[in-house]
């Protein structure tokens, strides 16, 4: 269905800058709280940033499902992913 | 000329309402979602009024809502999904309804509830805690399993689990955001264009025809998105349920 792909690229975009908003968004937190200069805000920048690349690449292959997506339950039977789009 | 972000001025009616510091006055952003539930609940009873056996267009159009919405559920979420289904056939109709209306130009109380962050996140983040919930109360402490992938070396987990739990706790935010973003860009875009009509006096044409094609773009962006936000809260149902 057309609309499926089109509504997979609305999502991947988002959630990749989330992931970034929300790791560097929870060290500054941490950092305000704890008082520990930059380096929360730093740390979790990236571990955010993996994270946001973690569901893109999730939500890209469905594999590996398990915060991610799955396509249908036709689509996810193993012999179907090698020749999948 | 009418700024292009001066649609999404909150204008409040009637009596100053404050509890607790928060403003609780009637908005024109609250008037257009008692237009869309208004909406829904009349376009539902009403062409279902007839229950014909060979259905009419009204008849079959909400059928076909219902259809679409109910084998989302059963393909993403599985036949357990079953008893979320009214929570979201009323998730995705509000949505719908709210980004359909947003394009219509209602007098006065024109305003897409959809382009403004708090009430995306808050319809996310309904999702978020009761997708965590039902994890919690179905699997219980088996639900922290979650965060560390099976298969993975165990010596990976101080670097994997901080990963995995902020990738869960992004799904909110990407979910609120996507709605958001893409209305409120879109109804930006629909403004700036109609002042380059005004703007170009004869050659302003130009634009005008560009706004017919991206008005019709706004329209598949509108249902296109309440799609998106449907079909990742059955995925995010699917996890909470199966738990890999």
């Amino acid at each position: 269905m057309a609309s499926e792909g089109l509504g997979m690229a609305m999502r991947i975009g988002v959630e990749l800058v989330a992931g970034v908003g929300v790791g560097a968004g929870i060290g500054y937190l941490l950092d305000r709280w704890l008082g520990t200069g930059p380096w929360l805000l730093i740390l979790f920048f990236f571990l955010g940033a993996a994270g946001g690349m973690m569901n893109v690449y999730r939500a890209a292959t469905g594999e590996g499902l398990q915060m991610g997506y799955r396509r249908s339950s036709t689509d996810n039977r193993p012999d179907d992913r090698a020749g999948g789009e | 000329m009418a700024s292009p972000v001066a649609q999404f001025e909150l204008k409040s009616y009637g009596p100053q309402i404050e509890v607790g510091g928060v403003d609780l006055s009637f908005t024109n952003s609250a008037a257009m979602m008692v237009v869309a539930i208004v909406g829904i609940v009349a376009f539902l009873t009403v062409s279902m009024s007839g229950r014909k056996l060979v259905p009419g267009r009204w008849q079959l159009m909400a059928e076909l809502s219902y259809e679409f919405v109910a084998n989302m559920v059963k393909e993403n979420v599985g036949s357990e999904g079953r008893k979320y289904f009214p929570f979201i056939f009323s998730l995705f109709m509000f949505i719908l309804f709210s980004n359909l209306f947003g394009m219509v130009p209602i007098p006065e109380i024109h305003y897409t509830p959809t382009s403004q962050i708090i009430v995306t996140f808050a319809m996310a983040f309904v999702v978020f805690i009761g997708v965590t919930l039902i994890a919690l109360a179905r699997h219980g402490l088996k639900f922290f399993t979650f965060f560390f992938p099976s298969g993975a070396p165990v010596y990976m987990a101080p670097l994997l689990i901080p990963i995995e739990v902020i990738s869960y706790f992004v799904r909110p935010v990407s979910l609120s955001v996507r709605l958001f973003a893409n209305m409120m860009a879109g109804h930006t875009m629909l403004k700036v264009f109609g002042g380059f009509v005004v703007a170009l006096g004869v050659f302003g044409v130009a634009p005008l025809a560009l706004i017919v094609a991206l008005t019709a773009f706004e329209i598949l962006v509108a249902v296109l998105q309440a799609y998106v936000f449907t079909i990742l809260t059955c995925l995010y149902l699917h996890d909470a349920i199966h738990l890999h």
